[in-house]
């Protein structure tokens, strides 16, 4: 742009105002000159013979063409530009520059007196064409060859060697005497001369344009493959192959109009001469000739471009992949026994067959392609591909029109089996670390197309399982009786039982489902510093539990179990003895223990629920070892099993157990039960049990958690967003809920219940002696009456239930609501009854029995209330002539705690046999004293 | 709307030539120009100072041929083998002009910025002058010869390995 002469020239005239003249000059000057950057471009687009005619116009024009960038930008072309050799080289130049560039100039000017092209050397080919044959090159210069190239291959590294800067090495190939004779060597070895050097990239190019050019010129022109002059100039296929792969490189630098044809005519070229060495390659293949030829024409295609034809070749002819199905068959897997079952064993000889055949094929690998070309990995590849990938299509294609369960089978094990099998592999001496990367990676993609149908299945089939499991139930309970009569469980150690039950869980949950059966899976127990730590943690939390109280919280009783158990189980895991039976023993136990809740819900299908989850979750699993994309799959995967088995188990199975359990306790009516058969509050008790046994649950599905999700790093336990973990906390959320629902309808039932008795079966003279026996006062038993005997009996038995299996907050609440309630019912009573002083002793037996029973639940503020009751009792032990001391006590707040009012105690004072007797004294001692002091 | 959109350019001879604005878009000079100025441009005539009638026509010609090319892409140097493709048949006849029409044309393009034109042109040049001897380019250039006879051989001398053969 900054050169606009023209645009100058007319500017100057249009200003002028006498036109003659200047039409003139601007018929002189109407050549328009094009800028310096036009210039530039265009040269751009000329050949190089063209641009260097072009050199020869003029100084600017020379400067131009001689300019390095432009040549700079030819050898990156043809890759062998170095920019970090060249500013190296630039530095150590800047120093030397003084000196080298006297002997520099030197040098040019000798080398461009003598300066030889190769022009001649095509003149010659050409007359020697009458020895030429039909092929491109004879077997008999391939020997002659042979010894020409051990000779190449110690002359180009030394070269190498000596890469320093050194002047006299930008011209030394060049040499006219070395020229002609050493020419045919020193082309193929031309790339290994040029040096990134600056302000000479001219030069350098023209090293190897002078080398090569003519070949490849010729070439493009020549009708014949077999004519061209590289091929009449190098008899040795390997020096074919190199020099080929010197012209392509240097074709790259051919950027003047028409490249692109004449790329297609050289590359045309090329595949010609690949595809006849390919054939000899093929050839020695066939024949076997591992060592001899197989590997010489390995090698030229690998001096050709890299050999990826030959590994091709190769692989394609190899006998991995056309002998594949005597591998194995597919079908063998699923049919062999019967129809829909699956033989982990027959899926394991093919994969090892594999294994050694691939093996082989290393060796081979190993000894007829050099360090330099990896062909394991396209080779294990193609056999992911053909081999692998077939083998499972049809094997899972099959398996999933017969049966589901059995395709789920199939996919895990064979995942499995194919993981191990990689890594029975052998590394070719050529493949680096990534081997086994990529290995990883082609298993990957074998399994790609089977993964998200897999996945799919899996959760489906678990769905179907757990639904259909729930609904058998359902079903076979609708089917029995549905008000069967209950036996329920006496004063046994719940905890002990629980804790037993759950140590026999674990040792099941340990259990993988899927053994396989040739690759022993490592122990679940094996090095997990976090199971470690929650058995030190659990450990401690129990004993302290322990000796603390019965009681162990919710939060913390996972935790003791954990402990206890977990110390227990790892001895008692190595027993020989199988532990499913013996979980199977325990079932049954406890199942016949819990006989009452059987119609609300049962263990045992919790138990089966938990195990197809878990065998789901391991299969899943066993796709987070094949990494990547498929490892976030399986995790979410294991993830939504769990969430499903919550639901499952939560809402369809435990949910509507403790909603038929509150709805049988709220329909309970104490009056409508036979006497006879009274032990304690039926439905209550269910309840109870219930409670107990969602609990269990809930540390079953604790410890599968623990075990199978956060163990086996399925899942991270801090991730409180994660929705597994959300899943588990609603499950617990929903259990205490319902827990504390049924609480609620259970102490009302109880308390019900309880004041069903004090109605019934507290007898008037229990404490008025006096009413029934007329006059026989001396003639009593000491001790609690049978009522309070009865209600305490009740009350105790049930919240003992409780104890241990439910939040420990929870059943302070429950305690706590169930004391106020009986203090309640006990005011009540008490001021219903008529008692005697001869009745009180009886009365402050009971109080003393309500009292000791209080202690035990161990809540300071109820034993205030009762204290103050028993301290109530008293008033009535007062003779009738103590009248005064009567309404002393009476006024003494102090004495019942604040609990009782003077007025209240009043009231319950009005319930003396004697009152009427006595009432005037008292109010006159009580009142009088407050008029006295008037 | 926008498809019958026109606008007046004003050539160096004061010549308005119409043309509708996506053609005139071919150019970045004229494009950049249109989004500086806006719907002024609509009414007045926009002055192409360096490029007279004859050649402002021509190139409209290209542009109007050209109109529906992708847009130049503006990655150059990326790989600048690659862009060297052949002259398309139209573009061949369309530079069948005198040279210094030629060059009057790669001129505009240049000050115009319309590349897919310049290299047409460029390259246009360098199939003329492909064969040619330096005394015929310098002919064709314009250039004055500041070599002495001895210089000018020991480049040729210099050079000898690429001469053609």
């Amino acid at each position: 742009m900054s050169v606009f002469k023209r645009a100058n020239v007319t500017g100057g005239i249009s200003k002028q105002s006498i036109l003659a003249p200047l039409r003139e000059t601007q018929i002189v000057s109407s050549k328009p000159v094009l800028p310096a950057e036009i210039l530039s471009t265009i040269l751009d687009y000329l050949p190089v013979s063209g641009q260097m005619r072009f050199a020869r116009v003029s100084k600017r024009m020379r400067e131009m063409v001689y300019d390095d960038t432009r040549w700079v930008q030819r050898l990156k072309l043809m890759g062998c530009w170095d920019e970090d050799e060249a500013r190296k080289r630039a530095e150590a130049a800047r120093r030397k520059r003084s000196e080298t560039l006297q002997s520099i100039h030197q040098e040019e000017a000798k080398r461009a007196g003598i300066g030889v092209n190769g022009a001649a050397y095509g003149t010659n080919g050409s007359k020697k064409s009458e020895r030429l044959g039909t092929t491109i090159f004879d077997a008999a210069a391939e020997f002659a060859g042979e010894d020409e190239k051990t000779n190449g291959a110690p002359l180009r590294s030394v070269s190498i060697v000596e890469d320093g800067f050194d002047a006299i090495e930008i011209s030394s190939p060049r040499r006219p005497t070395a020229y002609e004779p050493q020419d045919t060597a020193s082309r193929i070895d031309i790339f290994a001369h040029v040096s990134s050097l600056r302000g000479y990239a001219r030069q350098e190019y023209g090293k190897v344009y002078g080398a090569l050019a003519p070949f490849y010129v010729d070439a493009i022109r020549c009708e014949n493959h077999t004519h061209a002059t590289v091929f009449r100039t190098y008899r040795d296929p390997t020096q074919q192959a190199r020099m080929l792969a010197n012209i392509s490189k240097f074709s790259n630098s051919d950027m003047s109009e028409g490249w692109r044809k004449r790329k297609e005519k050289f590359d045309a070229l090329v595949g010609a001469f690949e595809l006849a060495v390919s054939k000899e390659f093929e050839q020695a293949l066939d024949a076997g000739d591992v060592t001899g030829k197989m590997r010489k024409y390995a090698h030229v295609l690998v001096y050709l471009n890299g050999g990826h034809s030959g590994v091709e070749i190769f692989i394609s002819k190899s006998s991995i992949i056309g002998s594949r199905y005597r591998l194995g068959n597919a079908l063998d897997c699923l049919n062999q026994i019967g129809p829909g079952s699956f033989l982990a064993e027959e899926s394991y000889s093919f994969f090892s067959n594999v294994s050694t055949a691939f093996n082989e094929q290393v060796a081979i690998i190993d000894q007829i392609f050099p360090i330099s070309v990896n062909a394991i990995i396209p080779f294990w590849q193609q056999v992911g591909k053909t081999v692998i990938s077939e083998y499972l299509t049809i094997l899972y294609d099959e398996a999933h029109r017969t049966n589901i369960e059995f395709y789920l089978k199939a996919v895990s094990t064979t995942c499995e089996q194919c993981l191990e099998m990689t890594r029975s592999l052998r590394p070719t001496s050529a493949s680096g670390d990534e081997f086994y990367e990529t290995l990883d990676q082609v298993v990957a993609s074998v399994f790609e197309p089977h993964i998200d149908l897999y996945l799919k299945e899996e959760l489906e089939f678990f769905k179907k399982t757990s639904n259909a499991e729930v609904n058998d139930w359902e079903k076979q309970l609708s089917e029995q009786d549905a008000s069967m009569q209950s036996m329920f469980m006496s004063n046994v150690n719940r905890q002990a039982d629980k804790r037993d039950f759950l140590t026999s869980f674990k040792k099941v949950v340990m259990m993988p489902v899927n053994v396989l059966p040739t690759f022993p899976m490592s122990s679940p127990f094996g090095g997990k510093p976090t199971a470690a730590k929650a058995l030190v943690n659990g450990e401690a939390l129990a004993t302290t539990e322990i000796s603390g109280s019965q009681t162990s919280t919710r939060p913390s009783s996972p935790g003791v179990i954990n402990g206890t158990t977990l110390s227990v189980n790892r001895p008692a895991s190595s027993l020989p003895e199988p532990p499913t039976t013996e979980l199977a023993a325990k079932v049954a136990i406890m199942n016949s223990r819990l006989e009452g809740i059987r119609s609300l819900f049962s263990i045992e299908v919790a138990l089966n629920l938990v195990h197809t989850a878990k065998s789901s979750i391991e299969r899943a699993a066993v796709f987070v070892k094949v990494g990547g994309r498929f490892a976030s799959d399986a995790r979410l995967q294991c993830e939504l099993v769990f969430i499903s088995l919550l639901q499952t188990l939560g809402t369809r199975h435990i949910k509507t157990g403790f909603d038929q359990a509150v709805d049988h306790l709220s329909k309970y009516k104490p009056k409508e039960i036979d006497e006879k058969q009274r032990s304690g509050v039926t439905p209550l008790i269910t309840f109870l049990e219930l409670v107990n046994v969602g609990d269990l649950i809930q540390q079953m599905l604790d410890v599968f958690y623990e075990q199978e999700l956060v163990a086996t790093k399925l899942t991270d336990r801090n991730d409180f967003l994660n929705p597994a973990i959300k899943e588990k906390k609603r499950f617990e959320q929903m259990l205490d809920e319902r827990v504390a629902a049924g609480l609620n309808k259970g102490i009302e039932v109880l308390m019900a219940e309880v004041e069903y008795l004090y109605a019934t079966s507290q007898k008037p003279q229990d404490f008025n002696p006096g009413v029934a026996s007329g006059g026989n006062l001396d003639v009593m038993d000491i001790g609690p009456s049978q009522t309070a005997i009865q209600v305490v009996e009740t009350v105790s038995s049930h919240t003992k239930l409780l104890i241990g299996s439910t939040d420990k907050n929870m059943l302070d609440v429950f305690n706590q609501e169930v004391g106020m309630r009986l203090f309640a019912a006990l005011c009540k009573h008490l001021k219903r009854q008529r008692i005697s002083v001869n009745g009180s002793i009886k009365l402050i037996s009971d109080m003393n029995l309500y009292f000791t029973y209080i202690e035990e639940l161990k809540n300071q503020d109820l034993l205030q209330f009762f204290k103050a009751l028993r301290e109530l009792s008293q008033i009535y032990l007062v003779d009738p002539s103590d009248a005064k001391e009567l309404a002393t006590i009476i006024a003494d707040g102090d004495r019942f705690h604040g609990i009782f009012r003077a007025e209240e105690v009043y009231q319950f004072a009005e319930r003396r046999a004697d009152w009427y007797q006595i009432k005037s004294k008292v109010e006159r001692a009580m009142y009088g004293i407050g008029c006295m002091v008037m | 709307m926008s498809e019958t959109q026109k606008i007046k350019l004003m050539s160096s001879d004061s010549a308005e030539i119409t043309v509708d604005r996506d053609v005139a878009e071919r150019s970045v000079l004229i494009k950049n120009m249109m989004e500086d100025i806006g719907e002024q441009a609509m009414v007045e005539a926009i002055p192409i100072p360096n490029v007279n009638e004859a050649v402002l026509n021509k190139v409209i010609e290209w542009c109007v041929h050209h109109k529906g090319d992708p847009p130049a892409t503006n990655d150059d140097d990326a790989d600048s083998r690659k862009k060297t493709t052949d002259i398309e048949e139209w573009d061949q006849k369309f530079m069948q002009v005198d040279q210094e029409m030629l060059f009057e044309i790669i001129l505009a393009a240049n000050y115009l910025d319309i590349k897919a034109l310049l290299d047409v042109g460029c390259k246009t040049v360098a199939n003329m002058i492909k064969g040619k001897s330096p005394e015929e380019i310098r002919k064709t250039f314009n250039i004055q010869n500041d070599f002495t006879p001895e210089e000018e051989d020991q480049i040729r001398r210099e050079n000898e390995w690429a001469e053609d053969r």
